[in-house]
């Protein structure tokens, strides 16, 4: 086949195809192009996944009469001008390829009014070209309707899921706009049914509200923003650990308002988390990014969900700082959740606020409709109470009581949680206390971990182990770390265990992390275990030195080392209130 | 079975024979007390399976018989009752207790069904006064381990050689061993290891006991019998190899210092109060006097964020001016033991074991690993 030019046609075709993906793809960039207009409600109505009909109004600055047609042209845009543009993009889309490639693959329509002309433009297209056009009147803003997308790309289009599947990607993208900014009311409409309406109060809790539900809105910590003009600035909300999802699509992040997926900053934030959730549990988050746009690229890929960042550890290490010093200025003791008792869930449902409402239609009436929902909570503290200890539950747990009702604690995870801190705290200061074995423990390890252990055997004396090869795959340990001592179990066959297991984290790779995991298993293997009766000096003193622990909530591991039975919910269960 | 005896002599002896009785067992029969006619006398008996432990009380036997009734109920009842005659008769599975107007009917359970206890007749044999066997294992069976990793571990090594009866156990960090005298001498050498939870339960009989004390080992080395006046207590024995303990024992120091026991022991526990935050971690400095100061002995201790205190006391110090922390509960487990008024503690490196033993005695030596810290 001889070498030739492609046709324009086709051309446009190709270059649509990076840009759009599916119905989703369209609802992103009509919903950008909204926001680059200023538009301040933004509605969303799809039929058929959005493969049918797709329809984006605004109430934005709208195009004028005259530039319409421009602006089905390839690379006609009015958002940048020149290159130096380029390097400080702040609206969203500037490459001039959106309407060009829906335009390409399917019948649109647009329908716009600016403020200063006298009528509005109609504008139909079939396959970019135009087939109707006319001077009709509407308020300010535009409509853009995309129908039977991908008509003449059968192949895309038999990549298309279900329509259900499709209406779903929609309903995420128009979410994440709808945290990006929470002053602009967004309705999305899916098959005629209202599926999101967000308030557009510009209060990120309210919008939070809408889509994750009152109940985990109002346990979203908010990140303050740091207010020196660093930069990256960091806000948000973020999620407690103990409403940790199952998956990582509870994280939203947003560049300079830009919805971007980032692996960088998602790990930031897994990483804040670090021994607060279980394993497998991903934490919620709502992360908003300011950063001097000379200092990212935008421009790397079609649709701009990828980001390049010039110094990616600095955002990494902003983000990480910012909700790790959220988390630990508030973090609740989970509530303990009565199964039996139905009525005894507290949902503080705004139900006032919604009768009050005056039905004027007015936009900031939408506000008293969701009264700020942190004035229902009460601003958890990271310290816990002091605690009168009562006794010990099946050996495992002790039960104390407080100012505000019953505490269970686990004393494994407490204990684990207190230890993890000495030890972390004695490493920093380099001051690892040791205690000496009388008689040396020869330890067998595995080919593999005796490499580690070989190359790692400095490190390991920091934390207090004192190892000597002892011949091939053999150490000879001569002493152990102080908090390992206070078991005696721990010079034998435990301590081999302990040591495993660190030999094991530390050929997981050095990436990050490891001290952690070292310091985690020693606590884990120095504390008091479940099922170990303690007397009452010893649960006191647990108690005590939990009390002092920075972060009493939870165990290295994430498992929360206590749950609350407030007083309100016993005399509500025993039908005193 | 029918017999009288004592109330007081009652409730001792279930008393006594009650600290074998399974608390948690899958064996339900543990949880009760073996009541028997045993040589004109009325024998109890209670067994955990580890230990069991017999007790004879003195009575007038009519009619012989055994069953087993609760532990607990028994007890809880004999200890209620008046100080007077209790007349037990058993009819069928159920035993009738009466004295004066109080009555009481218990079913038992059927004593062959009893766990047997174990007959020790022949092997090792050896006598040791009663007074030298509980200060033996006073100061030797707490620095056993409480858990059982390691099994041995939490035995008492006992050793019988000539008239010698040489006790020594460690845990993973310090080491105890007294020799004691026996009666008469054995023949050969013998090993065993005891479970400390049996000598512990032994040595609570043992301020009562004038006569000395007989102790069987199984030939096969398997279950070990004390016999005292009115008791037995059966153990089995731990199975595996000691530790050779005797080079775990530093044979030199650079440093000997020589202190009042009950004043290192008070100066420790002070220091053990701010101790607690820290690991425990008490630190001892040793200071030698000139002709007219004497040597010093300074305890401290020191937690991060809490505070830090410090205490001395007069020492003789021989040697070079040393120092050397431990953990301040060992410490104190052993000076509290000690009865002699004076100990000498002996040291070499901060990182060698330390050495402690009682001035005036040679049959004790106690091993303390030190702790590693900064200075």
């Amino acid at each position: 086949m001889p070498i030739q030019v492609l046709s324009p046609d086709l051309v446009s075709k190709i270059a649509a195809g990076e840009v759009i993906e599916r119905p989703a793809s369209v609802v992103k960039e009509l919903i950008e192009n909204s926001l680059d207009a200023g538009a301040s409600q933004i509605t969303v109505e799809v039929r058929g996944g959005g493969i049918t009909l797709l329809r984006v109004t605004d109430n934005g600055c709208g195009i004028p009469a005259g530039e319409v047609d421009v602006a089905f042209q390839r690379h006609a845009t009015s958002k940048i001008t020149s290159l130096e543009d380029l390097e400080k993009i702040s609206s969203l889309g500037f490459r001039g390829e959106a309407l060009p490639s829906i335009a390409s693959v399917s019948l649109v329509e647009l329908f716009t009014q600016t403020a200063d002309d006298a009528a509005g433009a109609f504008l139909s297209l079939k396959g970019g070209e135009v087939i109707e056009r006319m001077a009709r009147g509407r308020p300010r803003g535009a409509t853009i309707t995309v129908r039977n997308l991908f008509y003449n790309v059968p192949a895309r289009r038999k990549f298309l899921k279900s329509w259900a599947t499709e209406s779903s990607h929609i309903s995420a993208v128009v979410s994440e706009y709808a945290l990006a900014y929470p002053e602009v009311r967004f309705t999305l409409y899916i098959e005629s049914r209202v599926s999101l309406r967000t308030p557009g109060s510009g209060s990120l809790r309210d919008a939070a509200v809408e889509l994750y539900g009152l109940e985990l809105a109002q346990e979203l910590i908010e990140i303050a923003p740091n207010d020196q003009d660093v930069s990256p600035k960091v806000g948000g909300l973020i999620g407690p650990p103990q409403a940790a999802r199952s998956n990582r699509g509870y994280m939203s992040f947003f560049l300079n308002r830009r919805w971007i997926r980032s692996p960088v900053l998602a790990y930031a934030v897994e990483e804040a988390y670090h021994g607060l959730l279980m394993t497998g549990r991903h934490p919620v988050a709502i992360l908003n990014i300011t950063l001097d746009p000379t200092e990212v690229d935008v421009n790397v890929h079609p649709t701009k969900a990828e980001v390049r960042f010039r110094n990616e550890h600095i955002v990494f290490a902003a983000a990480q700082k910012a909700v790790r010093a959220a988390l630990v200025a508030r973090m609740p003791v989970p509530q303990m959740e009565v199964p039996a008792a139905a009525p005894l869930k507290l949902s503080p449902l705004p139900i006032q606020g919604v009768l009050k409402a005056s039905p004027s239609g007015d936009d900031n009436s939408v506000d008293s409709l969701f009264p700020s929902p942190t004035s229902h909570i009460r601003p958890p503290t990271s310290q816990i109470p002091i605690l009168r200890v009562l006794g010990q539950v099946s050996n495992c747990y002790i039960i104390a009581e407080g100012p505000e009702g019953v505490y269970l604690i686990d004393q494994h995870a407490a204990h684990e949680r207190v230890l993890f801190e000495k030890v972390h705290s004695q490493r920093a200061r380099q001051q690892v206390e040791e205690q000496g074995l009388l008689e040396p423990f020869v330890l067998e390890v595995s080919p593999q971990q005796q490499d580690i252990l070989n190359a790692e055997v400095d490190n390991l004396k920091a934390y207090g182990f004192a190892l000597e090869p002892f011949g091939d795959k053999s150490f000879l340990v001569r002493s152990i770390p102080a908090v390992l001592a206070t078991s005696s179990k721990n010079s034998g066959q435990g301590l081999a265990e302990a040591l495993k297991e660190i030999a094991d984290a530390l050929a997981e790779g050095r990436r990050t992390g490891w001290e952690e995991r070292i310091e985690a298993s020693l606590a884990c293997h120095g504390a008091v275990k479940a099922g170990q009766s303690l007397d009452p000096e010893e649960m006191r003193e647990l108690v005590r030195l939990l009390e002092k622990a920075a972060m009493p909530r939870t165990c290295p591991h994430g498992r929360p080392t206590m749950v609350h039975l407030s007083a309100s919910q016993l005399e509500k269960e025993f039908g005193r209130r | 079975m029918r017999l009288t005896c004592r109330q007081e002599n009652l409730a001792k002896g279930l008393g006594i024979v009650g600290r074998a009785v399974a608390t948690r067992s899958t064996l339900p029969i543990t949880n009760n007390v073996l009541l028997a006619t045993d040589g004109g006398r009325l024998k109890l008996s209670a067994t955990n399976l580890e230990i069991a432990l017999s007790y004879w009380v003195g009575g007038n036997i009519e009619e012989d018989g055994a069953i087993t009734v609760p532990a607990r109920l028994l007890t809880d009842f004999v200890n209620t009752l008046p100080a007077d005659n209790v007349l037990m008769a058993l009819n069928g599975k159920s035993l009738k207790l009466q004295c004066l107007r109080f009555e009481a009917k218990m079913s038992g359970v059927d004593a062959e069904d009893f766990p047997p206890i174990p007959k020790i007749a022949d092997g090792l044999d050896a006598r040791i006064a009663s007074e030298a066997l509980h200060q033996a294992i006073s100061q030797v069976a707490f620095a056993a381990a409480a858990e059982d990793t390691r099994p041995v571990l939490t035995g008492v090594h006992a050793e019988f050689e000539g008239s010698n009866l040489t006790l020594a156990a460690a845990d993973g960090f310090r080491l105890a061993v007294y020799k004691a005298q026996l009666l008469s001498p054995v023949e050969g050498k013998t090993g065993v290891i005891i479970p400390a939870k049996a000598l512990s339960e032994l040595s609570r009989l043992l301020p009562e006991q004038e006569e000395s004390v007989e102790i069987t080992v199984s030939p096969s080395k398997s279950q070990v019998l004390f016999r005292l006046k009115d008791a037995e207590l059966v153990s089995q024995l731990i199975q595996g190899t000691f530790p050779n303990y005797s080079q775990l024992i530093p044979q030199s120091s650079t440093c000997r210092a020589v202190v009042n026991t009950s004043e290192f022991l008070k100066a420790t526990r002070t220091a053990s109060i701010f101790a607690r935050d820290a690991s425990g971690i008490v630190r001892l400095v040793l200071t030698s006097g000139s002709e007219a100061t004497p040597g010093k002995l300074t305890i401290s201790a020191r937690a991060e964020e809490v505070g830090e205190n410090m205490g001395e006391i007069d020492a003789m110090v021989k040697g070079e001016a040393s120092k050397i922390a431990f953990n301040a509960k060992y410490l104190t487990d052993v000076l509290s033991v000690i009865k002699e008024g004076q100990v000498a503690l002996e040291i070499t490196t901060p990182s060698s074991p330390g050495l402690l033993r009682p001035v005036g005695s040679e049959g004790y030596v106690h091993v303390v690993m030190p702790m590693f810290v900064q200075w």
